[in-house]
């Protein structure tokens, strides 16, 4: 019953924070606000984009920036060598991340936990090198940029900054729900959780791993790559730093900060940590990574289920109080304890 | 072979603490950017003499990587009981690198900064010259894996070490404390890396991102190797350093640093267990 209510009250919370974000661009419509909005969504898909493979199917990827930045050059190269429209760059660099998610995916169904991790990292640093090597193609050092934006956006400032939010948020959104539903309703999403509790059982049970563990390649790189590209043609600018080690570890930060394996966990994290990043830069712009780090640490020790199992941990608390209560009322006399909606965090009974 | 120096004394402390506490430290490149930083304070601010600085730097890391186990992994692993840890252990020590990382910048600003060579002069061998500052790399990396390697061999404690890393359970029975173990392991390992950054200083450019292109080159020495294998590790270092140091004359330079990952996937692809691992179901 109270897990119902809770149920009930998270929705609730959920479609209050949905419209909020729908609304923003008539709530604040500063470019400004609607700038660091859009990025921030953007990182959203990121963060979600790596749970689904990391934090759900348990295949620790390092290389994130590598496939956002590979989603990136894709869909700005094709838009500026070829004149392809940023719509179509978008799905081929979704596409092309994708691929190469598979094909990374395809020799590493071999390797697990450090080992992955670590070709990752290193593949993520190969495409580093290349986008700043490959002169002619990438722009090298410098980055590449003069290659358009999305079309048909208005030509204010104001009505422009809140097209493209708009339009971001309704691409984020539908990543995010795809995944979601990949992950809560269908075989798939019982195949990935298979595999990150006991890979070698789930393939006892008959569940195709090498098929699963692909796809959930397939989905992350290329929702990671659909970043990329949103990031593009948003920026305006892509440099081979989006490439760099410190995106990953800023997104695998955010992730463990909204809480592994849940999704829309880490899409809320990045939300989150990445206003307080924009919040520290008028502190000083070296401190956010000072707060990304500590964050990380301190997450992974004391919170791993981060900010979603805060509210896991808030169910459970429930149910057990309703045992205690059940237990109370069996000895009459007792007064009812009241049972707000939002017990303490903090609670001492409550158990990692 | 100046570069295979530098990788060894990296490679082979990440390796020591990957045998001993299976934790793949992502932070080791930051304490090898500390041992650079602390060398500059030592030499260009203090004034010290430049064994004065070295032995600072190398004390400096080897004092913060004492901090490592008590602060970060001993609370990560109390709270994990017996529970397995998955990447958690990576996923803590990048929060590390990027918390060290930016902290340098912090404090000391992202500028490259420029530390005066540790001796000066020119070593003729025929034709070409060899700067006394690389010579001194190659024989203070030598000298410090041999002192290690003695260390875990002849002395108390290094065998405790390597007791741990072979059987934690059975060396605990034997009365051989893990924490202490585990404290010191992080301590030489970062100890190491402060020594390869103080020597490597003059010859590079100091900033906070230093260190961390050679960790993930060190992960690919390590997978070479044969993880957790010194021995291997030390070879390893050696061919991905005469390796890089001849692929330039086929090569544009600035793919060099792409050796190392190109290497370590085709390792992991061919012979997972590295040059002198044994096959162990993973």
């Amino acid at each position: 019953m109270s897990g119902a209510r809770f149920r009930s009250l998270r929705r609730l919370v959920l479609c209050a924070g949905g419209v909020v974000v729908a609304l923003l661009p008539a709530l604040a419509p500063h470019p400004f606000v609607l700038s660091l909005a859009t990025q921030a969504v953007i990182w959203a898909l990121l963060a979600s984009s790596w749970d689904l493979l990391s934090g759900y199917t348990g295949q620790i990827s390092f290389g994130h920036a590598g496939f956002f930045a590979l989603g990136a050059y894709t869909a700005a190269g094709m838009a500026k060598h070829l004149g392809l429209s940023p719509w179509l760059g978008l799905l081929l660099g979704t596409g092309g991340a994708a691929l190469v998610g598979v094909g990374v995916g395809f020799p590493a169904l071999r390797l697990r936990g450090h080992y992955l991790a670590l070709v990752t990292l290193a593949l993520a640093e190969l495409i580093r090198l290349s986008a700043q090597n490959w002169l002619s193609v990438t722009g090298g050092p410098f980055g590449m940029y003069d290659f358009g934006t999305f079309p048909g956006l208005p030509a204010g400032a104001v009505a422009r900054a809140q097209a493209t939010y708009l339009l971001v948020v309704a691409v984020v959104a539908g990543a995010v729900a795809v995944m979601l539903y990949v992950c809560r309703r269908t075989r798939a999403g019982q195949a990935f959780r298979a595999i990150r509790e006991d890979e070698v059982l789930a393939e006892s049970l008959g569940i195709n791993t090498t098929v699963y563990k692909l796809l959930a390649f397939a989905l992350s790189s290329g929702f990671a790559g659909l970043a990329g590209g949103l990031y593009a043609f948003y920026i305006q600018l892509v440099s081979p730093t989006v490439a760099s080690a410190a995106t990953t570890s800023l997104v695998i930060g955010m992730a463990v900060f909204g809480g592994l394996g849940t999704i829309w966990g880490p899409a809320l994290g990045a939300l989150l940590l990445f206003a307080v990043n924009e919040a520290l830069r008028f502190v000083g712009v070296v401190y956010n990574l000072v707060a990304v780090g500590l964050t990380i640490m301190v997450f992974v020790i004391f919170l791993p289920r981060g900010l979603a199992g805060l509210a896991l941990r808030r169910q459970r608390l429930t149910v057990r109080r309703d045992a205690l209560r059940a237990e109370e009322d069996a000895e009459p006399g007792q007064p009812e304890q009241v049972t707000g909606a939002t017990p303490s965090a903090e609670d001492p009974r409550s158990t990692a | 072979m100046v570069l295979g120096g530098l990788y060894a004394l990296f490679a082979v402390g990440l390796t020591l603490i990957f045998g001993v506490l299976d934790v793949i430290n992502v932070a080791h490149g930051e304490f090898f950017a500390v041992g650079g930083y602390l060398v500059f304070a030592a030499l260009v601010l203090l004034h010290l003499p430049p064994a004065a600085g070295v032995a600072v730097a190398g004390l400096g890391a080897f004092l913060l990587g004492l901090a490592v186990y008590p602060l970060l992994i001993g609370p990560l692993k109390r709270r994990l009981g017996r529970r397995p840890a998955g990447s958690l252990y990576l996923v803590l020590t990048l929060g590390l690198s990027t918390f060290l990382q930016s902290s340098l910048l912090a404090v000391a600003g992202g500028e490259y900064v420029r530390v005066p060579p540790l001796v000066s002069g020119i070593l003729e061998i025929g034709s070409t010259g060899v700067s006394h500052q690389r010579l001194l790399v190659v024989t203070v990396a030598a000298l410090l894996l041999a002192g290690l390697f003695a260390f875990l061999r002849w002395h108390r404690e290094g065998l405790a070490v390597r007791a741990v890393a072979q059987n934690p359970e059975a060396a605990q029975a034997m009365g051989i404390s893990l924490t202490r173990i585990f404290v010191l392991t992080l301590g030489l390992g970062a100890g190491l890396a402060g020594v390869g950054g103080a020597l490597m200083a003059p010859l590079f450019n100091v900033y906070p991102a230093v260190g961390f292109p050679l960790t993930i080159k060190a992960f690919a020495i390590t997978i070479l190797g044969g993880m957790g294998n010194l021995v291997g590790a030390l070879l390893a270092s050696l061919i991905i350093g005469v390796a890089e140091s001849l692929v330039v004359m086929a090569i544009p330079s600035q793919w060099q640093n792409g050796v190392a990952f190109v290497v370590m996937i085709i390792v992991l692809l061919l012979r997972p267990q590295g040059l002198l691992g044994r096959a162990t179901s993973r």
